[in-house]
């Protein structure tokens, strides 16, 4: 590693924190989506190892950073992970306090980046003498994890019911897709379904107001009132342990921690799991809230960073939900990367810390800043500017073009039975971390059956 | 603010919208998404690339063309 790869590194996490600044506030731009294909790219055009972890590492830290933007303001998620903190966003802005949600969001962020990093090499080492076993039994592991995720929900008996029912539908329809030969035996639908999942509420909804009975029934609603109130302007660098309370910092802090030991598990089950588990006794809805988003978002970033860091330190396998999404490009990029020749056996673990490192803190610096700073500003163009409509519309594009990528026009109603019945589970107290647990876990589960 | 009666908006995930224009922004969103992804003259990722182009265009039109249904008061006060 010399000055100039350096450099690349520091340019490389610039370029990646201000165009996923600019994507993270969009929101419904799903994490594998916008991250995935891009490294990709990145990779096949022969970039540096060390410039492509680092574009990586600010990527995922300013997309982060940004995405609480739609949450905090329009209550759609900006990104998968950030879908669990809507509830408490939406108690916020009620209060009119958007603002404030995403500086306790995007501060809650940064503490998840700093405890995640080194946390991550913690991990990371201590499960290094069993990364041989661990990657042997990962089928096994994502179906403890949907068990377990199961059973933290409000709706247990249904949550645990629908999990083989669910692996059916998901292998099912790949079992179907490879007999109709639409895609190679070699070739996993993955994302689409990922996707599918997420879309649900909305489609669900969407097929119910196609009842005419039911349209009829609907509360006819008027426009969205919206109280704002100005808040007082942060002068100077802002600081994330004073837009956080002590408690909050904590609270933050124990949730990164988790979030890193849990890397394997899934980001948006452990964040609706942990950040209700830790704020459940709080009785104040505002400070509830508060101290809920800031938590959970600093425990998705922490998920995020361990879920790409201690699979790429430790086993060099994409062995979480995160290393199997946005960053399956730092494992599997044929054939620049391979399972056997990727990021993990190139870089020394410490070149590995070092890339990351640079990537994160670019990101923080630049992302950050202009996160906290604008908030009010861009709080207030959104309401004013962008349609509901509009970012319901996109979404649905993204989900459209990303399922006939998978696996051509079949997979868009393949992906519409998916996310009805996602939507109907979601609708009846599944949460999305169940799902996304069986969705990894369904090829081992049904091989169970054969 | 046109009008103050009810205007039959229905709530979907957390905001008001109009059916009318949702399928409106939704079918104008896939056209142009998928259409990008279709009209790409190369290999990967190309679609991909020209499919984000098309939703980002598709997502402007549908902001130029639809109309937020909020109303937006500021008000003074301090920050909790």
């Amino acid at each position: 590693m010399d000055a100039s790869i350096i450099i690349q590194m520091v340019l490389a996490s610039f370029g990646a924190a201000v165009i996923y600044t600019i994507i993270g506030i969009a929101p419904g731009t799903d994490e594998t989506a916008v991250l995935a294909p891009v490294t990709l790219a990145l990779v096949l055009l022969g970039t540096s190892p060390y410039v492509v972890l680092a574009f990586f590492m600010s990527a995922i830290v300013a997309k982060k950073l940004t995405d609480s933007i739609p949450v905090a303001i329009a209550g759609i998620p900006g990104g998968v992970m950030a879908a669990p903190m809507v509830e408490h966003a939406m108690v916020l802005k009620e209060h009119g306090l958007p603002d404030v949600s995403i500086r306790k969001m995007s501060s809650g962020s940064v503490i998840g980046t700093i405890v995640a990093i080194p946390a991550s090499l913690l991990v990371a080492s201590l499960i290094l003498p069993v990364a041989d076993k661990i990657s042997a039994h990962a089928g096994l592991i994502f179906f403890l994890g949907a068990i377990f995720l199961a059973l933290m929900t409000k709706n247990k008996l249904l949550s645990l019911s629908i999990i083989v029912p669910f692996a059916l539908l998901i292998q099912g329809l790949r079992h179907l897709y490879w007999g109709l030969e639409i895609i190679p035996p070699t070739q996993t639908v993955f994302v689409s379904f990922f996707l599918g999942i997420t879309i649900g509420p909305i489609i669900f909804k969407l097929f119910g107001l196609m009842d005419k009975e039911y349209r009829n029934e609907q509360p006819g609603l008027g426009k969205k009132e919206i109280t704002m109130k100005k808040s007082k302007p942060i002068r100077g660098f802002p600081n994330p342990f004073k837009i956080l309370t002590r408690k909050e910092v904590g609270s933050a802090t124990l949730g990164s921690i988790l979030g890193s030991i849990t890397f394997f598990l899934s980001p948006v089950g452990m964040t609706v799991f942990l950040g209700e588990f830790l704020t459940r006794h709080i009785k104040d809805p505002i400070k509830r809230a508060s101290r809920a988003i800031s938590t959970m978002d600093a425990l998705t970033n922490a998920s995020y960073i361990s879920g790409t860091l201690v699979p790429l330190i430790a086993i060099g396998l994409p062995l979480s939900p995160m290393a199997i999404g946005p960053a399956s490009a730092l494992f599997n990029a044929p054939p620049v990367f391979t399972p056997e020749h990727n990021i993990h056996h190139i870089l020394s673990t410490s070149e590995i810390m070092i890339a990351s490192i640079i990537g994160a803190a670019v990101a923080l610096l630049v992302t950050y800043y202009v996160t906290i700073k604008y908030a009010s500003e861009i709080s207030t163009f959104v309401f004013k500017r962008i349609p509901h409509e509009a970012l319901i519309g996109l979404f649905t594009g993204l989900v459209v073009m990303l399922a006939y990528m998978d696996a051509g026009l079949i997979n868009i109603f393949g992906v519409m039975i998916v996310a009805l019945v996602s939507g109907l589970l979601h609708r009846h107290g599944v949460n999305y971390g169940v799902m996304f647990m069986v969705l990894y876990a369904a090829p081992w589960l049904l091989g169970l059956f054969s | 603010m046109e009008e103050e009666k009810n205007e039959g908006y229905v709530d979907i995930w957390g905001d008001n919208v109009d059916l009318k224009d949702l399928v409106i922004a939704m079918a104008i969103s896939v056209v142009f998404t998928l259409g990008g992804f279709l009209i790409a003259p190369g290999g990967d990722p190309q679609p991909l690339i020209f499919g984000l182009s098309g939703g980002i265009i598709g997502f402007l039109i549908s902001v130029f063309i639809i109309k937020p249904k909020r109303i937006l008061t500021q008000e003074e006060g301090e920050e909790e």
